[in-house]
């Protein structure tokens, strides 16, 4: 009866698997996006309840499946109570702008997009670390749930911060700044009695991230020496095609140059954030490459295309699968240890996050 | 008789548990003695792994029972109706509640697009005009204060709308110092016009640009405009993320369409009754065809095409009319100058 006491990692079988199946899910998928139309929208906090509720019980995690038990119901007034806190916030800029433009007031107005902009930042790093809390508080396993007793308030702050230390040195210290983050959320967060614990450093990140950064730069200087030099030159010839390679050169790095590059980071990023992530003796891995991320991304897009958009509702799926997929747990928990949870379960849902746009890992 | 595993929800240690159906509850039993029940009221089912029946305890929360789906048939009778689409929509069915939520979605945003061109006029200016000044309040260092020019700009909105000036719902007309070719209506009477519109065209054209500004004044649709934006459009944007703003875009889009079709009419029948010829504002709308190819449908815009608008200005000209001039050749000069540095001073 105890022989799933101890688990190891290095007994060959995966200790975490995804077994859903999209045929399985087509049905979910498909009464989802015909509710969401027929509601206008409202539906969607339904029907993202019912996503995870699928896609949780369909992560096997050693001997048991993982449990959603949030409910469109309280993401819904999660929602509705952000909603009543930003309005008037909005509404009140929406109309202070413009008025204070019309009067000519420009670095008033300049002054309050400012304050605006702060105080939005601030609140979108408030409403990321919610959003953790919040669905570690409704994921269930063993009959245990996560969470976390740290309100967020102090990570809005943090945020804003690091931001502000990242924008100042034009972000170039971004790695370090966004790598401290994640130690932050995650550090404050919970399973049972086990405290996560997270010590990503910006080591490895570094380099990417020089590329990333460095590659448009240097683009956009060749492409402004080209074309100094090609108007130095005056040939009145071969002009036209010059500007068309220089056009293309252009495009491809936009769209094929920064996109690659910035999977190449982001690839990295979660390898070394899974990997530098414990929650007890539980060690965790994430194996996804940059290859792999860029055929998620082109499969979702082929996926809307050829299904006239439908296949967005699958997006959701594919995303999930991925992550469970790519994702490796190792060493071993003491189920007997594992008791239930002491912090407090949020009562509002992830509104902000929604507002905001802004994922939760 | 299942077995099954029990969470209790206080530690993750998973119990070894014998099941059974007893009368209206369900009844627990392990080997060495200990037994639970649990009454039916209390059950939850929850959606469990591939093949298992999940269940939970409403009074509990952690507490759970995993069984093999086998065991559901037996005790169907205990757990009810599984939740699926969410407590409402089970209730009425999922084809009624898509029956339903169609013609009330319908409804609203028939009722959204709709409502603002009747309510509109019923809107007191007097509302309307404090909405506009505190808005727009005087423009600031933005206008252009040369009083000759600014006399001549009211002059030009005078020949084309007699009387448009004066009174308790006069337009109030300013030109702003941006580089940028464009007029606008704005809530409470007022007009602007920026620079470029001033010193790029001659006053027969600005005469047509601002007839169709007046028009819009007139016709309350700055009003609707600005109800149809804080009713349906502050809805769709709430509920329905990104996907819903196109949508809202695509029909109010069209709707101000048929709004600036009705003022383009006007702007003509204006210049008709003031004697001043259309050809100059439909060479400015040929002019800005040329100038911005416009590749997407009429369709999609919020004006018409420029093309198709200078088409509707030309066919206005009537080659037997005696035309005359918007302003006489001071006051045209003193508009020019309206914006300019020198005039300024």
């Amino acid at each position: 009866m105890d022989s799933h006491r101890q688990w190891a990692a290095s007994s060959g079988d995966r200790a975490i698997r995804f077994t859903g199946s999209w045929r399985e899910y087509l049905p979910i998928a498909a009464t989802n996006a015909l509710l969401i139309i027929c509601t206008l929208g409202v539906y969607r906090f339904w029907a993202a309840a019912r996503q995870r509720r699928y896609l949780w019980s369909r992560t096997q995690l050693i001997d048991d499946s993982l449990e959603w038990t949030g409910t469109g119901r309280e993401m819904f007034f999660g929602f509705l109570i952000v909603v009543a806190v930003l309005a008037p916030f909005f509404l009140f800029f929406q109309f202070l702008f413009p008025a204070l433009v019309a009067r000519g007031k420009a670095e008033a107005a300049g002054g309050i997009m400012f304050l605006f902009y702060i105080a939005i930042i601030y609140l979108g790093g408030f409403a990321r670390f919610r959003a953790l809390r919040y669905r570690l508080s409704r994921s269930w396993w063993h009959g245990i749930r996560g969470g976390s007793n740290d309100p967020g308030w102090n990570y809005g702050g943090e945020y804003l911060g690091r931001f502000a230390l990242s924008a100042m040195t034009l972000f170039i210290v971004f790695p370090w700044a966004t790598t401290r983050l994640w130690n932050a959320r995650w550090n404050a967060m919970s399973f049972g009695p086990l405290e996560f614990r997270s010590n990503l450093d910006a080591e490895g990140l570094k380099g990417r991230w020089a590329l990333l950064y460095a590659i448009p730069i240097v683009a956009i200087l060749m492409v402004a020496v080209l074309g100094a030099a090609g108007a130095f030159a005056r040939t009145p010839g071969p002009a036209p095609v010059g500007l068309g390679i220089l056009f293309v050169a252009i495009l491809l790095l936009f769209y094929v140059a920064i996109p690659l590059l910035t999977l190449n980071w982001y690839a990295a990023y979660f390898r070394n954030a899974a990997e530098a992530t414990k929650l007890g003796e539980l060690e965790f891995g994430f194996d996804a490459t940059t290859l792999q991320w860029l055929g998620l991304f082109l499969g979702n897009l082929a996926l809307a295309v050829v299904t006239l958009g439908f296949g967005i509702t699958y997006w959701g799926y594919r995303n999930w699968a991925f992550m469970v997929r790519h994702m490796h747990v190792y060493g071993s928990i003491d189920i007997g240890d594992l008791t239930q949870s002491t912090t407090n379960a949020p009562r509002e849902a992830e509104g902000f996050a929604d507002a905001f746009d802004v994922g939760a890992i | 008789m299942f077995a099954g595993k029990l969470y209790d929800g206080v530690t993750g240690h998973p119990h070894e548990v014998e099941v059974s159906v007893d009368g209206s509850a369900l009844r627990l039993s392990q080997a060495g003695g200990w037994s639970d029940e649990v009454a039916s009221a209390q059950l939850r089912r929850i959606e469990g792994a591939h093949g298992t029946l999940r269940l939970g305890r409403g009074d509990r929360p952690g507490w759970r029972l995993v069984l093999p789906l086998d065991a559901a048939p037996e005790l169907q009778r205990l757990l009810g109706k599984e939740e699926r689409y969410g407590r409402w929509i089970d209730r009425v069915g999922l084809v009624p509640a898509l029956v339903i939520g169609g013609i009330v979605t319908a409804s609203v945003v028939a009722l959204g697009y709709v409502a603002p061109h009747w309510i509109a006029p019923h809107v007191p200016m007097s509302w309307e005009r404090n909405v506009g000044s505190a808005i727009v309040g005087d423009f600031g260092d933005l206008k252009c204060r040369n009083p000759r020019g600014q006399k001549a700009l009211e002059q030009l909105v005078e020949r084309v709308s007699p009387g448009a000036t004066r009174g308790p719902d006069a337009i109030k007309i300013a030109a702003l110092d941006v580089n940028m070719f464009n007029a606008a209506a704005l809530p409470g009477g007022y007009i602007v016009v920026f620079k470029p519109a001033i010193t790029e065209t001659d006053s027969d054209a600005l005469a047509g640009i601002l007839a169709h500004e007046v028009a819009h004044v007139r016709r309350r649709h700055v009003t609707e405009a600005l109800l149809r934006e804080l009713g349906i459009g502050a809805l769709i944007r709430m509920f329905a993320g990104n996907l819903g703003a196109n949508a809202e875009q695509l029909v109010a889009l069209s709707y101000t369409r048929q709004n600036e079709a009705e003022a383009d009419a006007d702007a003509i029948a204006m210049l008709k009754r003031a004697g001043i010829s259309p050809k100059p504002t439909a060479a400015l709308f040929r002019r800005l065809a040329k100038e911005s190819p416009q590749f997407s449908s009429q369709f999609l815009q919020s004006h018409p095409q420029s093309a198709k608008r200078a088409e509707d200005f030309a066919a206005s000209f009537d080659p037997k009319a005696a035309y005359k001039p918007a302003l006489d050749r001071d006051s045209a000069d003193a508009l020019f100058n309206l914006c300019s540095k020198r005039a300024r001073s």
